[in-house]
Order: C-alpha cells, then sequence, then structure tokens
C-alpha cells in the first residue's frame, strides 16, 4: 500500500487520509493529495472511481468520514455552512453536468455569484463582464436564453462561465471538456492554460482526454479504486510501468472485457467504396 | 424479520432526528432573514408563486366545501323546523374546521406538491450542490422564502376559503331554499363566535410551516433519478396530509383546553 504522509501546509488545499464511504460502499479509502498553489493538478482514473467525490471534499460539498481537508493550512471539513461560504468565495466549481439553474437565463446564471456576495450597482460593467466571461467560452449573445434551450455541451461552457464569474484563485474542474467536440475542447485546453498564466489561478481538473491532460498538467494523479496509484508529471505518467496505469493511459480494453465481449462477429455492411470519395 | 423491524425502526428515528435539524435550522435561518432586505425579493416571488396563484383552488374549495355542507345538512334540520339554524352549523364547520384543513390539503397537494419536484430536481441535477459551492448557503436562499411565504400566506388563504365557504352556504340556503336571509344571518352571527374563526386562522400558520417543511425536507433528501424525485413527492403530499390531520387533532384539543380555561363563564351557559 502506498502510503503519503502530507502536512496541512504542504499545499493550497490539502487533503490527508481521507476515508469515505456512501452506506458499503468504500469510496476512497485513505487518500493524500496536497495541491499546490498556481499550479494544475489533473486527477484521472476509470468512471466511478471516485474523482468527483474527491474533489468535492476539497470545497468540503462532502465531508469525509476519516481524515482531514485544509485550506491555506485552514481546516475546512468542520466549517458550517457560514464559515464556508468566506472560503467558498474564493473557489469556482465546473460541475460534471453543469448544474445551471434551470430557472434562470444565461445571464442570471452568471451573475448569480457576485450577486449573493456584492451589492451590484453599476449594472452596465456587469453587463460588460458577462459578456467577456461567455465570450471566453464562445457563448456571447446567449445572454437571454435558458439552460433547457442549450445543447449539453453549451451548457458545459455556461457553467464554466458562471465558474469563472468571480475571477477565482482555485478553480475546479470536472470533466471540462467532456461532451465538446475537439475544436472546442482544446479551446477549453487554452483557456485553462490562459487563466493559470495570466491569473496565477489554482486549476484542479479531472478529465478522461489524456490528450487534454498531458497539454494541461503540472502534475496528473491516478486514482484507482480508491486509491491514488500514480502521481508525477505528463511525461512520468506516459511511461508509468504500472500496467493499470497504462492500460488507463492508452484505452486499452482489458481481457476479462473482451471476454466478455466475444460473442458474436462484427461484419458489417458498407454503402460505399473507398474510391467513392477520391 | 425482528432484525428488520429494529432496522427501519432506528431509520425512521434517525430520519425524523434529521428532520428536526433541518426544520429548526431552516426556522432560525428565516428569522434572521426576515431582517435583511437582501431576501425581500425572493421571498416576494415564493409569495406570489405560492401564495397569489393558490387563492383560485382554495376558493373554488371553500365554496364547494359551504354549499355541500348547506345541502346536506338542510333536510335534517328543516324536519326539526331549525332550518334557520342551518347557518350556526354551516358556518362553525367552515369556520373551525373544514376551511382550514381544505385549504390546508389544498395546498399540500398544490404547494407542496411543486415544492417537492423543484427542489427534489435541483438536488438531484446538483443545482443545490452549486449553490452550496458559490458560497450561498442553499437553505437561506431555497427554503427560507418558501417557508415564509407558507408561514405568512396560509392564514391568508384559509381566510380567503372561509369566506367563499361561508358565502357558499348562503347562497344555497337562502337562495335555493328560501331561508328567511336576516334570521340565517342573525343566528349565524349568535353561534360564531370570534374564537371559531380565530383558532382557524392561527392553525393556518402551523400548517403552512408544517407542509413547507416537509416539502423542503424531501426536496432536499431526494433520491437520483426521476423515479427518486417522484418518490419524494408522494411522501412530501402524505406525509404534509397526515401532519396537517395530527395537528389539526392536537389543535383542536389544545384550544378546548385554553377555551374552557378562559371563557368557563361562556362554556357554562
Ligand atoms: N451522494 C452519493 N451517494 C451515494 N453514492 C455516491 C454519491 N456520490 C458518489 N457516489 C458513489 O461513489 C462512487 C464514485 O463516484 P464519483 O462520482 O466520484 O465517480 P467519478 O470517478 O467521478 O466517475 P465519472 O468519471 O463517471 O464521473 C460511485 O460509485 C457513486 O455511485
Ligand atoms: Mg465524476
Amino acid at each position: 500500500m502506498i502510503k503519503a504522509s502530507v502536512q496541512p501546509n504542504d499545499g493550497l488545499i490539502v487533503v490527508r487520509n481521507i476515508v469515505k464511504s456512501f452506506g458499503r460502499l468504500l469510496v476512497l479509502d485513505n487518500v493524500s493529495l496536497a495541491v499546490e498553489e498556481g499550479k494544475t493538478t489533473v486527477i484521472i482514473g476509470p468512471s466511478g472511481c471516485g474523482k468527483t467525490v474527491l474533489m468535492k471534499h476539497m470545497i468540503s460539498l462532502v465531508r469525509p468520514n476519516e481524515g482531514e481537508v485544509y485550506f491555506k493550512g485552514e481546516r475546512i471539513d468542520e466549517l458550517n455552512e457560514r464559515q464556508l461560504a468566506r472560503i467558498r468565495v474564493e473557489y469556482g466549481f465546473l460541475f460534471q453536468m453543469g448544474a445551471l439553474f434551470d430557472s434562470l437565463s444565461v445571464y442570471e446564471n452568471i451573475i448569480f455569484p457576485i450577486q449573493q456576495h456584492h451589492k451590484i450597482t453599476d449594472w452596465k460593467a456587469i453587463d460588460e463582464l458577462v459578456k467577456q466571461k461567455l465570450a471566453m467560452v464562445g457563448m456571447d449573445g446567449f445572454q437571454m436564453q435558458f439552460p433547457s434551450n442549450l445543447s449539453g455541451g453549451q451548457q458545459k461552457r455556461v457553467a464554466l462561465a458562471r465558474a469563472i464569474a468571480m475571477d477565482p484563485n482555485v478553480i475546479m474542474y470536472d470533466e471540462p471538456t467532456t461532451g465538446l467536440d475537439p475544436i472546442r475542447s482544446d479551446v477549453i485546453n487554452e483557456l485553462i492554460l490562459k487563466l493559470k498564466r495570466e491569473l496565477k489561478v489554482t486549476s484542479i481538473v479531472v478529465t478522461h482526454d489524456m490528450k487534454s491532460a498531458y497539454k494541461i498538467a503540472d502534475r496528473i494523479v491516478m486514482l484507482h479504486e480508491g486509491k491514488i496509484i500514480a502521481d508525477g508529471d505528463a511525461d512520468h505518467i506516459r511511461n508509468h510501468p504500472h500496467p493499470v496505469v497504462e492500460q488507463f493511459i492508452e484505452g486499452k480494453i482489458g481481457e476479462a472485457d473482451l471476454a466478455a465481449l466475444r460473442h458474436g462477429g462484427t461484419k458489417f455492411q458498407t454503402q460505399y467504396a473507398k474510391d467513392d470519395f477520391k | 424479520m425482528i432484525h428488520s423491524i429494529g432496522v427501519k425502526t432506528i431509520d425512521g428515528v434517525a430520519n425524523l432526528g434529521r428532520f428536526a435539524i433541518f426544520a429548526t435550522r431552516a426556522h432560525v435561518v428565516s428569522l434572521k432573514s426576515c431582517f435583511s432586505p437582501k431576501s425581500y425579493s425572493l421571498i416576494w416571488a415564493q409569495m406570489n408563486i405560492i401564495g397569489v396563484h393558490s387563492v383560485p383552488v382554495v376558493m373554488v374549495t371553500g365554496a364547494f366545501v359551504g354549499m355541500i355542507l348547506a345541502l346536506q345538512a338542510y333536510g335534517q334540520l328543516a324536519s326539526m323546523g331549525l332550518e334557520e339554524h342551518l347557518g350556526v352549523l354551516i358556518n362553525i364547520a367552515v369556520v373551525k374546521e373544514l376551511g382550514p384543513v381544505l385549504a390546508a390539503v389544498m395546498l399540500a397537494g398544490r404547494v407542496g406538491g411543486a415544492l417537492t419536484a423543484e427542489l427534489g430536481t435541483m438536488n438531484v441535477t446538483e443545482q443545490i450542490a452549486a449553490v452550496e459551492s458559490m458560497g450561498t448557503d442553499p437553505v437561506r436562499y431555497l427554503v427560507t422564502p418558501r417557508l415564509v411565504a407558507c408561514l405568512l400566506l396560509t392564514p391568508v388563504l384559509i381566510v380567503f376559503a372561509d369566506l367563499l365557504g361561508i358565502a357558499g352556504g348562503y347562497f344555497v340556503s337562502v337562495i335555493q331554499f328560501g331561508i328567511n336571509s336576516r334570521a340565517y344571518i342573525d343566528f349565524s352571527a349568535q353561534g360564531v363566535e370570534l374564537w371559531d374563526l380565530g383558532t382557524g386562522i392561527v392553525k393556518g400558520f402551523f400548517f403552512g410551516g408544517a407542509i413547507a417543511m416537509i416539502s423542503c425536507y424531501k426536496g432536499f433528501t431526494c433520491k437520483e433519478g426521476a423515479q427518486g424525485v417522484g418518490q419524494a413527492c408522494t411522501e412530501a403530499f402524505v406525509g404534509s396530509f397526515m401532519t396537517i390531520l395530527g395537528l389539526n387533532y392536537v389543535f383542536a384539543v389544545v384550544a378546548k383546553a385554553i377555551y374552557s380555561t378562559f371563557w368557563p363563564v361562556q362554556s357554562l351557559l
């Protein structure tokens, strides 16, 4: 078993020996991780391994059964809602499904976090800000739409605009590029890089998209069956000796999964010959 | 068998405890936000949805209660020559019991169902977590406006139900059965006391609180998926309905005790 020892001040956000289970399902089993300030940490791992749960611990949306979570050296997993508000305003959190408020328009969604913490007097400036944030994700002009009228990828991008509306110091992206076309994905990658470069933002990114991970990551952490099994920069992960890691990053199917599929042939017909496209 | 009964009991008690914590917190937060102008616009919006839009159904309910009481009771009283006392019977029944309870049940269906479905959907699509992640207390943002609106407006809606119940009874008695209007009103005025009307309206406060708390709690603890939301709505309605009936009984007992303590002379008469 890999056991890392971290101290509360080892990073901007530190999770220490956390154990989390839902009923009988053990999701995180003694995970420790210190997230360095101003860097981009990417968390990878198979579906359902607890990446989202780990990320939610870092903003105290989920509380651990055991272990501690620290933000700037201060323990946050025991704070109540009101005390957490002070800390959460420094975060931007992009939910896996967007989690836009469907009773509010795109515009209202984006000003929501601002409205909650400031009294808005200068609406011109706010209009400008919303326009700018939406433009960053390529969604300017959709201000008056409602989330239910947007496609999944569009909702995701509006949600990202909302997450960065308050210019947070820490941004957590839960699968920012899932559901986007390859070009949009790369726009998001560039956005993450830009925010790090220009505003020194600390980013934590959960993703399945290895291309994106290699591009944006300062550090990649792999979670598997509730434990961290790999940790290092892109090159380290690319050449990792662990078979599970290797299999995951190359997207190779395992023997057991293959066996389950080995029924029936995969012959198919096409309507076109190769030469038709010449 | 015994094991499963035990597990169910413990679950039930734990759930009740969580509900109590939730309800206490909601009330404390609501009380606080009554003094912060920032939440007024949210409360106002909910009052519109919960209160104003419920007026028609509650009025229709009240009117039919009054009318049906008149229709059914007339025969009995007329056979004893007491038809002019019909007003007392109808109005006491409407103002004291049927108006408040039926209005509350209508609200549990109309408002409670919508509340649970809305909050439940927000819960399963992580919108509640999103509110939280932006440093806003979801209880303050989502529960408080709904609770305050229910608390303040259920009594008002009961007044509407009472009003229409009284009017409905009057129309059927006086116009359909030809009872002397003057006598009907005089007997009613003698028979119905301010106490009856008052207790009926005060009950609304408790019913409103119960509806809001149960519906919001069910929404907040809703299980995943469409089925989870559906189940939460059903549980919220059944829970609110039972609680309304239970509270109503408790309230009647308490009100009787208070009444006979403070109006001993009248109750002897
Ligand atoms: N609130 C919850 N209640 C019960 N179980 C939960 C809850 N949240 C997560 N789980 C369980 O925890 C496990 C890990 O979930 P998580 O969402 O972290 O996975 P993930 O790694 O983000 O997967 P994906 O890549 O598919 O998003 C899952 O098996 C899930 O069923
Ligand atoms: Mg996830």
